[in-house]
């Protein structure tokens, strides 16, 4: 007679991650989480090890924002926990579903000041959707089934779990028949359809502002056959990017502060807005009080919170875009202003020329755009690339498109695209980065080399923050402070220490050919990008400036 | 701070007596914005429903505040106390 195994905490956790179609998480072991660790050894889920707590979140981010599927990370207790926030709060501003599993000190221990205790169930209340701290194993199960309805839930987030290690290891006696599902807390008031129906057949210059809501709505079918039947022209925010077809004749790109001439120009002379999924964030608006000063708002969004919190509604309608767009879908007469912003978009558009031998990164990032196969996944850092990949790639999807946009995290993207990698495992998968960025989690280049992850890394190279550099020369009366990073390490011998190829180019002579080698390599790929330091990101609209009065050059 | 020239609201809130709600409505109200003049909380064990009764002042608009803490997920009902509020129109 053969004895059944004992199922303990910690094999429950694995057991209710697979019955939630989980088949790789990310993480980091240690004290408090050892039980949990001690189960994964017997469990068929995939553990990528990655070598900071950050990293693992970022892939659990990356993950789910490429695959459409909750990420799921693991740490343990006191500075693993600590490690996870930045990107549980990166998950919280960009709506990500991610669940995060901490090990805690033993119940008998909490509130000791033990080693490696800290209260991260209170430390995670600004970071996180939801949380748990489970003390009696018999709530085990129900927690963690709660906890991915929630990720899920409306507006999607991150939802940690603290489990402390005697309950990873005490015996579970018996599973849930029937698990209660949270009352829907989405409250559908009456949608003002009569009125957005009205105010859309009297706008003369409408336009459609499309955020990041669409795709995590699943929308972009109904976003784009709304822009089609209604040819309405449309601008999109940073991470609703790849919703509408980049090649809609009446799509004017990324409004604000980094946002075309044309977009931002348009929205400021329109006479409406259609709003789908997006929150009218401070990047985007510029002063709010001169945002679109003459336009009527129509707001579609899951989160009742959203509506009217930085600029009223003339009609909200609160619930599933992709059951309450197809409302007002429907033919509009607005010849005359599609034929004016397709003129302006024209007279406006990006130009390459630029003089000289040195590597302009626009047209580095342009060529890369065009050159990768259909479906390659694209992550970026935070800075001056970011914006660049923004304005001169094109997405057909928002999950082709993972970009820190709320909270602006950067070292997202090294880690963001391992997690893309291991979701979408036949997809190119490539991080932009810059200098500065890849140090904040250059330690993911472990992570690469020990699963011989395929991600192509483009780093943008200017020796400097280069962001910070453009503000303080351009607002700081050029006070340089702590933004010269001359002393980077030598990136190339610093990826061949890794076992990543790698490569660095300085003129744009060889930009095409190293792009193509990049490309066409099968192993992960590290190309250098030396562009001049003196680059600025334009336009750029002002802090505390209307969208109109941008900047082009100094 | 002077609070003088704020708008004072009484909020009611209805919660399931979960862990740290409590706590995560206080820092909602924190975060939001808006200063805690006082508060009453009780628990009805015979149905695990929490009550609590806060009052609070911003020059923001209280609809924002009721707006985030419905969001809570333990959160049952928020209301505004009309009987209750003092505006600052009212006190000048």
């Amino acid at each position: 007679m053969t004895e059944s195994k004992v199922l303990t905490g910690g094999g429950l956790l694995f057991e209710v991650l697979q019955e939630h179609g989980v088949q790789h998480v990310f993480g980091y072991p240690g004290g408090a989480i050892m039980p949990i660790y001690d189960a994964l050894y017997h469990s068929d889920v995939q553990h990528f090890l990655c070598r900071h707590e950050q990293g693992a979140a970022f892939s659990a981010v990356g993950y789910a924002r490429a695959a459409g599927k909750v990420g799921v990370c693991l740490a343990t207790s006191g500075p693993g926990a600590t490690n996870l926030i930045t990107g549980l709060a990166d998950a919280l501003a960009d709506s990500i579903p991610v669940v995060a599993i901490t090990g805690q000190v033993p119940t008998a221990a909490m509130g000791s000041d033990a080693f490696q205790e800290i209260d991260i169930f209170g430390l995670s209340l600004a970071c996180t959707k939801h949380s748990f701290q489970v003390t009696d194993i018999n709530e085990l199960e129900k927690v963690l089934y709660q906890a991915f309805e929630i990720a899920l839930e409306g507006r999607h987030g991150p939802v940690l779990v603290d489990i402390p290690k005697d309950v990873q290891l005490a015996e579970v006696t018996e599973r849930l028949d029937k698990l209660s599902h949270l009352k829907n807390k989405v409250k559908l008031p009456l949608a003002d359809i009569s009125k957005a129906l009205d105010l859309l057949t009297h706008a003369k210059q409408p336009m459609l502002y499309v955020g990041g809501g669409v795709g995590m709505a699943n929308a972009i079918e109904e976003v784009r056959d709304f822009a089609d039947k209604t040819g309405m022209p449309s601008v999109s925010t940073l991470k609703g990017l790849g919703a509408i077809n980049p090649d809609n004749e009446n799509y004017l790109g990324m409004l604000g502060m980094h946002g075309t001439k044309a977009a931002n120009i348009a929205v400021q002379q329109s006479d409406l807005l259609v709003v789908v999924g997006a929150r009218f964030d401070d990047r985007v608006t510029g002063k709010l009080e001169e945002f679109a000063p003459n336009a009527k708002v129509i707001h579609f969004d899951i989160d009742t919170a959203e509506i009217n919190k930085r600029r009223e509604a003339d009609a909200a309608i609160l619930g599933d875009l992709k059951g309450n767009l197809p409302l007002l879908t429907m033919a509009l007469e607005i010849s005359p202003w599609q034929e004016k912003l397709q003129q302006m978009k024209n007279d406006f558009g990006w130009r390459y020329d630029h003089p000289g031998e040195n590597i302009f990164a626009p047209a580095v990032l342009k060529m890369v755009s065009d050159l990768m196969p259909n479906n390659t996944c694209v992550t970026t850092d935070v800075g001056q690339h970011q914006m660049w990949a923004a304005q001169h790639m094109s997405f057909d999807d928002p999950s082709n498109f993972l970009t820190s946009a709320g909270m602006g995290t950067m070292g997202f993207g090294l880690p963001a695209a391992i997690g893309a990698q291991i979701s979408r495992p036949h997809d190119t998968v490539i991080a932009v980065s810059g200098d500065g960025s890849i140090m904040m989690n250059v330690q993911e280049l472990a992570t690469i080399k020990r699963y011989q992850v395929p991600v192509k890394i483009v780093l943008i190279d200017n020796a400097k923050l280069g962001m910070v550099r453009q503000w303080q020369d351009l607002f700081f009366d050029g006070r340089l402070s702590e933004t010269d990073l001359a002393d980077n390490p030598d990136f190339v011998m610093l990826s061949q220490a890794f076992d990543i190829k790698s490569k660095m180019i300085s003129k744009k002579s060889e930009v095409q050919a190293a792009i193509e080698e990049m490309l066409d390599h099968d192993g992960p790929y590290l190309l250098r990008v030396k562009i001049d330091a003196k680059e600025n990101v334009w336009p750029l609209v002002p802090p505390n400036t209307a969208n109109d009065k941008m900047m082009e050059s100094v | 701070m002077s609070t003088a020239n704020l708008n004072k609201y009484q909020l009611i809130i209805m919660a399931d007596d979960k862990q740290v709600v409590l706590e995560r409505i206080l820092q909602v109200t924190r975060y939001r914005g808006f200063l805690i003049n006082g508060m009453n909380a009780e628990v009805n064990t015979g149905n695990n429903v929490a009550t609590i009764t806060m009052t609070v002042s911003s020059d923001r608009p209280i609809s924002l505040l009721i707006d985030q803490i419905n969001k809570l997920i333990d959160i049952k009902g928020v209301k505004v106390d009309n009987s209750a509020v003092k505006t600052k129109q009212q006190s000048a």
